[in-house]
């Protein structure tokens, strides 16, 4: 199978990031736009763009028709969904494989599959991964209270179609269960069209970790490693590195041939994350879920492989076997990655969108800018507010954490807020130096981060 | 002054209240739209300062236009950056009097309701706002483009089977009497 041209259906940086890898590998781009997006950055480096309509995503990047007919319109071989919109969408995988373009993702079962968060817990229980004590489909709240029961309080109530922590709630009291339950089903409708949840243990001491795995046509599957991605704020995260800080390397071991397993029996296709949740305070690991999709913070992987992700799903998705072997995989030093967002911490995260009036990120040796602004560059208010993910190399943790420090003091944006200072805040902060993290950490930190700032300002 | 909104279609009356709407629940004090003949800015707070409109306008509006209407130049309505100088674009600013219809979506446009058929209209052709001038198909759901005013057809802009993107200039209409969308009261 041969890809000469490609159709990104994407935006911002991972647009940019996936037209620098079609850049390297010598294949032509097209770039899907919406109005407001008709003079990004992205837009500027594709060899072409094409607009799929108004600024609005439901219309234009959430539009599954427009987006294939662009790629059969400006024949184009195959399509890279990036991550976000469409990246995890059966209706897309298979409208692509109905019209005669490749789709550099997994096969459309697969995302359907494993975008069922019910349905992928089954999954990984058969091929022996451990999972979290819960339940299956809950219809009912006496339902809930019933498995409440059984498995314990607390616990953790999901939508199965999840993501992104929405429809996601922590029940410590089973007289909330009806209040709960109404509310995380109301949230998952709204969300994803569907309101079926489930419930799962709920882990205090939890860290996330995650594991990049990469599958070909013939079957061969292997693992890049782990990335930690314990610093969330209501479930997005915030700072991933890898490798993960402060475990034993049996439990990493483990941890990684679980996710190589799963993929392996699943014969799993192209570049996917299985996430896991640690409990700290057993030692152990359950099984989470499968994204069926190149990740936000596929960077820090990049940074300690030398593996360029983007590139090795172009070369999976035109039938190559995979170019190494599992003992091939060198890893070597530590990477951190900050997503920087047009946002204002101090009034709960308030989005900024507007004109960049001053751009002037930090340079140097193993730091890493990926991002699709500049200064001129207007922030829309249609999208998601990450402007930037500042990425750093370090040989070892301490190094790459100095380094992220310094790089985010050199850091000036100005016409925007931005998260910039919050995430100095978060990677200077003695349980972040010191790798004792957890999924609690940020919502702990905002508080203290608010009351240096006001006694700064008022000193 | 007291007819002030007699100037404006019902249509318009209800984009302009759903922009209110918008704003309203946005994070945004105000927003500023310019569109031909007609200026507008609504706010919460202090009037804006000249040149700080810094948010594209266009899109509220689109969304809430009825689908097959296409709103006169909305969708080149002016946004902080300018937009590319395409030939599409430099054609949509055409200042002769005539009013663009736009594609409303992105797809393959056709003329006719039929390959054997004659075309919707042609150069000369006597429109009004509901009339249909074209087809546009994406993955086999055709959706009808109409005229959006009263006029005369005077130039087609694409060809039959051509494809289309979204915000692209499909044919040009003389507005017949007042001009511009200005619906006449007895």
């Amino acid at each position: 199978m041969n890809v000469s041209r490609v159709l990104i259906a994407n935006r911002g940086e991972i647009a940019v990031r996936i037209i620098r890898a079609c850049q390297a590998l010598g294949i032509e781009t097209v770039l899907a736009v919406s109005d407001a997006d008709r003079d990004s950055l992205a837009a500027r480096l594709a060899g072409r763009t094409i607009c799929i309509g108004p600024a609005s995503a439901t219309d234009s990047y959430l539009n599954y028709k427009a987006v294939v007919t662009a790629a059969v319109a400006t024949q184009s071989d195959a399509l890279h969904p990036g991550y976000g919109f469409l990246a995890e969408s059966p209706e897309l995988a298979q409208a692509c494989a109905d019209n005669g373009v490749i789709f550099v993702g997994p096969k459309p079962d697969q995302i359907r599959q494993m975008g069922n968060k019910i349905q992928a817990r089954i999954l990984a229980r058969q091929y022996g991964l451990p999972t979290l004590p819960g339940s299956e489909k809950v219809t009912s709240y006496k339902e809930a209270v019933e498995i409440g029961k059984r498995i314990g309080l607390p616990l953790m109530m999901k939508a199965a179609a999840g993501g992104g922590g929405r429809g996601m709630k922590v029940v410590t009291d089973i007289n909330d269960m009806q209040q709960m339950f109404t509310s995380a089903s109301g949230e998952a409708r709204a969300a994803f069209g569907d309101d079926t949840l489930y419930l799962e243990r709920f882990i205090s001491n939890a860290r996330h970790i995650e594991v990049q795995v990469l599958g070909d046509s013939f079957g061969n599957v292997i693992h890049l490693g782990e990335r930690d991605c314990s610093l969330q704020r209501r479930h997005q995260k915030l700072v991933e590195e890898a490798p993960a800080p402060n475990i034993s390397e049996k439990l990493r071991e483990e941890i990684r041939q679980a996710a190589v397993t799963l993929a392996r029996n699943y014969g799993y296709e192209n570049a996917g994350t299985v996430e896991f949740i640690v409990d700290q305070d057993a030692g152990t690991f359950f099984f989470l879920e499968m994204n069926t999709r190149i990740q936000v913070e596929h960077p820090v992987t990049e940074m300690i492989t030398g593996i360029d992700l983007v590139q090795e799903q172009f070369r999976i998705a035109r039938g190559e076997a995979l170019r190494f072997a599992q003992s091939e995989v060198i890893f070597r030093g530590h990477a951190i990655e900050c997503r920087i967002n047009a946002e204002l911490p101090q009034q709960g995260f308030r989005p900024s969108p507007g004109l960049i009036t001053e751009w002037l990120p930090p340079q140097g040796p193993n730091i890493r800018l990926d991002t699709h602004c500049y200064k001129g560059y207007t922030v829309p208010m249609f999208y998601d507010s990450m402007v930037a993910k500042l990425i750093v190399y370090g040989t070892d943790r301490g190094e790459a954490v100095q380094r992220m420090l310094r790089a985010l003091e050199q850091f000036s944006v100005e016409g925007i807020d931005t998260t910039i200072a919050f995430q100095h805040f978060a990677v200077s902060h003695p349980d972040f130096m010191t790798g004792r993290v957890n999924t609690h950490l940020v919502e702990n930190l905002i508080p203290q981060m608010l009351a240096a700032m006001n006694s700064r300002q008022s000193a | 002054m007291s007819n002030t909104f007699d100037l404006l279609s019902k249509t318009e009356v209800h984009q302009i209240t759903s922009l209110v709407k918008t704003l309203d629940e946005s994070t945004f004090d105000y927003l500023q739209i310019e569109l031909s003949g007609m200026k507008l800015t609504i706010g919460k707070g202090n009037a804006p300062m000249n040149g700080m409109a810094a948010v594209s306008v266009a899109a509220p509006i689109s969304a809430t236009a009825a689908p097959i209407m296409a709103p006169r130049e909305v969708i080149s309505a002016p946004v902080a950056i300018a937009p590319p100088p395409t030939a599409k674009q430099a054609s949509a600013a055409k200042d002769d009097g005539t009013i663009a219809v736009v594609a409303t979506t992105m797809g393959r446009f056709y003329s006719k309701p039929e390959p054997s058929a004659a075309p919707f209209v042609t150069v000369g052709a006597k429109v009004d706002a509901d009339s249909t001038v074209g087809l546009i198909e994406v993955m086999k759901l055709f959706n009808a483009v109409g005229a959006g005013i009263r006029g005369i057809v005077t130039e087609i802009c694409v060809e039959d089977a051509q494809f289309v993107e979204y915000g692209q200039v499909l044919l040009r209409i003389q507005p017949s009497e007042a001009g511009s969308g200005t619906a006449k009261k007895k």
